[in-house]
């Protein structure tokens, strides 16, 4: 057993409440500048509007923060919360937590949804929500004990700085020999120096015999952490079955998870095979789609993308069971054992790899030219251990490359690392220095739009330029799809309300590939419901993976095959069986909006949230370039001619691209009315009072906001 | 024979993928990824790639995951 060393310095005892229809009904609440903590009633109101998870988060947080505070005062708060179905064993994907903060990178809220043990566990021992406020005086582990019915902060010096040290490490301290009742949140040294931390959620995984962990990457949520001095929550809780949630209705429950659980053994091996593979087969269909963001989001195919697509990693991947949670038949979470890096702190011992996933592949490869499967895998191994999100990651290096490619800035500007594109040593050389926060990564590390600032005032970098080839929107950095093509996914992108996440709306095989979406109307539908379900999942504790990557055989017969009416009318049946809400599938779209408005207002009230907050760069929406269009000119000429019925002949490629630029940015601002007028929102996208009303968020402080901001209809 | 699925498919020399949604299934054009012989293969490719006699072909309904 490692030898740790904790210095207890707060103890609170409390009585565990007996957990009601998936809910403890009380959160917790933690201010580390005081050592204080205590206990919050959830309310009635709380949950018939709020539901849980990132919808308790939310709130929480409304109440913990002021207009004017920034991530780093004490007052911001990391919220964490699974959701009323969270810690279901048997119905697959239900094991997630929602973590939101105000984030570093947008300075508004940011929300994560991510696997491991801990939501699940800490609604177990009592809470269906813990906030930590303030700041520790010395780095502080909490200790959240469902078993002892105890919550403790240690001030702990001498703690390993890395994620994988130390996940192993408290998970053996606080589990003996039970490790598999441990969850452990944590971040690195890269968190604390860089504004792209994420944070590690663990679960134990117990034929390997070791802590894995998944990431709330996006954000920088990681950095609030660790500005506040934490070193690691740490949940303990006991053996868990269909009874403890205390569902409704165990029968139905069990009707219900059985048939879906059913469904994915069955189907699965005939779909996608994310059991064996995880989410890898997307790099190659990406790539044949032209779809793989390549080079900074230039193109989207590459002849090498077959280097680090689904087979190779089919072979690295450790077989066995890997489901981020008890019983998820999706198993996706696979990640390579015996992995030996050739840099850094663990060159030439043998690690595990958690991943990766076919984010990690594409930013930290395709993106950055990089075509070998190793290296990412080095990527992956660091910037969890670390504690960086691995997205924000690839998408600034990529950022930085192009930039050093087009001159814009210098070797002396990145402290002689040659950042071409597909240079492998400088890319990991970078990752380091950015962990450390030295050198060219301290500049690197806070993300590509103060990237831009500080690109042009320090290097003299064209401003323009960089606006149009820097993927980032709010603040926050893309995730790792082309959408030049797919108007919808521009709309999925630049109108998610935490940044371009993909995990609001994923539209592009429906857009792009199958055309299912070609009017206006259509796209502004897809673009309210897709956008609400999504949400939904986050709001009870669930995976939103089991709902639409195994579908029913007979789906494509159905009216909307990509809604997977099936599936919502089972998650329907789902929430009724644990929470006795009798619910159907419309109602599930009507919880998620309640939330989702709430969070648009949350926006507005941190100074966000208006049409203006929509923009995306040009590079995600057409060929910024001359070399791109050309890659693409058949394309481009035949859409300028038959679309919009423009004369090519004589004109240069020059005037093609500011031709195309003009109607692309014409279309998407079109598309913003449409998205608006469905949503219930003004034409500056905020929602109107009759839509607040209609789902009962209009609290005084938040028609309060906004009426300061004009709408008072 | 063609297996696609648990469906039975004839084969006929020079038989492509494109050829095999567009002929052999009605709904062949729902389809923008599958599988044959475990590989995948995508509808930009699918004119282009031959399939052989006795060939397994999993057809991959991909229209909203990601
Ligand atoms: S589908 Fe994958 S990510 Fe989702 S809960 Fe299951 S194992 Fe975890």
């Amino acid at each position: 057993m490692t030898s740790i060393s904790l210095k207890e310095i707060k103890t609170f005892t409390y009585e565990r409440p007996a957990i009601e229809r998936g809910y403890a009904n009380q959160t917790l609440y933690i201010d580390l500048s005081r050592n204080f903590i205590e206990i919050r009633p959830v309310s009635r109101q709380m949950k018939d509007v709020f539901i849980g998870g990132k919808g308790f988060d939310l709130w929480l947080l409304w109440q913990a923060v002021k207009p004017d505070t920034k991530w780093n005062d004490p007052e911001n708060a990391i919220c964490i919360s699974s959701g009323p179905m969270g810690g279901t064993p048997a119905y697959p994907g239900s094991g997630k937590s929602i973590v939101t903060a105000l984030s570093p990178a947008t300075g508004t809220v940011i929300d994560s949804n991510v696997g491991g043990y801990f939501g699940p566990y800490l609604k177990f021992s009592g809470f269906d929500a813990l906030q930590v406020q303030g700041k520790a005086g010395e780095p502080a582990v909490i200790f959240i004990d469902g078993v002892e019915e105890k919550v403790r902060i240690f001030s702990a010096r001498d703690l390993p700085d890395d994620a994988y040290a130390l996940s192993e490490a408290l998970t053996e301290h606080f589990g003996g020999k039970k490790r598999r009742y441990i969850s452990v949140v944590s971040a690195g040294t890269g968190a604390r120096n860089s504004l792209m931390g994420c944070l590690n959620f663990s679960w134990y995984d117990p034929k390997r015999k070791r802590a894995r962990y998944k990431q709330a990457g996006r954000g920088g949520i990681g950095t609030v952490f660790e500005d506040k001095g934490i070193k690691a929550i740490v949940a303990r809780w006991d053996s868990v079955s269909l009874d403890t949630n205390n569902p409704a209705d165990k029968e139905a429950l069990k009707k219900v998870a059985k048939l879906h659980s059913r469904e994915i053994v069955e189907l699965d091996p005939k779909q996608n095979q994310m059991s064996k593979i995880g989410t890898t087969h997307l790099v190659p269909i990406m790539n044949d789609f032209d779809l793989l963001p390549t080079n900074n989001y230039k193109f989207g195919q590459d002849p090498r993308a077959i280097l680090i697509g689904r087979e190779v990693y089919e072979a690295l991947f450790d077989p066995g069971f890997d489901g981020c949670w008890l019983g998820c038949t999706v198993a996706c979470a696979h990640g390579v054992r015996d992995f030996v890096p050739v840099t850094g702190p663990y060159k030439g011992k043998k690690v595990f790899v958690d991943g990766p996933e076919y984010e990690t592949v594409a930013g930290c490869g395709s993106n950055l030219g990089i075509w070998d499967p190793h290296v990412i895998l080095e990527f992956n191994f660091y910037c969890d251990a670390y504690g960086l999100d691995t997205i924000s990651i690839g998408t600034s290096f990529a950022f930085v490359m192009e930039c050093y490619e087009m001159g814009l800035i210098d070797s002396r500007a990145t402290g002689g690392l040659e950042l071409n594109f597909g240079n492998r040593p400088a890319a990991l050389e970078l990752l380091h220095q950015v962990a450390r926060g030295e050198g060219f990564g301290k500049i690197v590390g806070q993300g590509i739009r103060r990237m831009k600032k500080i690109f042009a005032e320090k290097f003299g970098a064209d401003p323009a330029v960089m606006e149009d080839i820097g993927m980032e929107s709010k603040g926050l950095e893309f995730s790792e799809y082309m959408t030049k093509e797919s108007l919808a996914q521009q709309g999925g992108y630049g109108m998610a309300l935490k940044g371009p996440q993909h995990d609001e709306a994923w539209l592009i095989f429906l857009d792009m590939v199958h055309n299912f979406m070609p009017t206006f109307e259509q796209k502004a539908e897809a673009l309210h419901w897709f956008p609400m379900f999504r949400t939904w999942f986050g709001l009870c504790g669930l995976c939103k993976l089991p709902w639409n990557d195994i579908v029913p055989e007979d789906n494509k017969d159905t009216e909307e095959p990509a809604k997977v009416m099936k599936h919502v009318q089972w998650y329907a049946e789902y929430f009724y069986a644990v929470t006795g809400r009798k619910v159907g599938p419309d109602d599930l779209i009507t919880m998620s909006e309640a939330v989702y408005n709430f969070q648009r207002i949350f926006n507005l009230r941190m100074g966000f949230g208006r049409r203006e907050h929509d923009t995306i760069p040009y590079r995600a929406v057409g060929p910024v370039t001359v070399e791109e269009y050309e890659s693409r000119r058949e394309r481009y000429d035949r859409q300028l001619k038959e679309k919009h019925g423009v004369d090519i002949e004589g004109k240069d490629t020059a005037e093609k691209v500011a031709l195309l630029r003009k109607f692309r940015q014409e279309l998407y601002e079109k598309l913003k009315d449409a998205v608006y007028k469905r949503r219930g929102w003004t034409a500056d996208g905020i929602p109107t009072l009759a839509t607040v009303k209609r789902l009962k968020i209009d609290f005084p402080e938040v028609v309060e906001v906004l009426k300061a901001n004009g709408v008072t209809e | 024979m063609i297996k696609v699925g648990d469906r039975e498919v004839a084969w006929r020399p020079g038989m492509t993928l494109a050829d095999l949604l567009e002929e052999a299934l009605e709904d062949g054009d729902f389809y923008a990824v599958v599988r044959l012989d475990g590989k995948l293969v995508s509808r930009p490719n699918f004119a282009t790639t031959k399939v052989a006699d006795g060939a397994q072909v999993e057809l991959i309904p991909m229209v909203a995951g990601g």
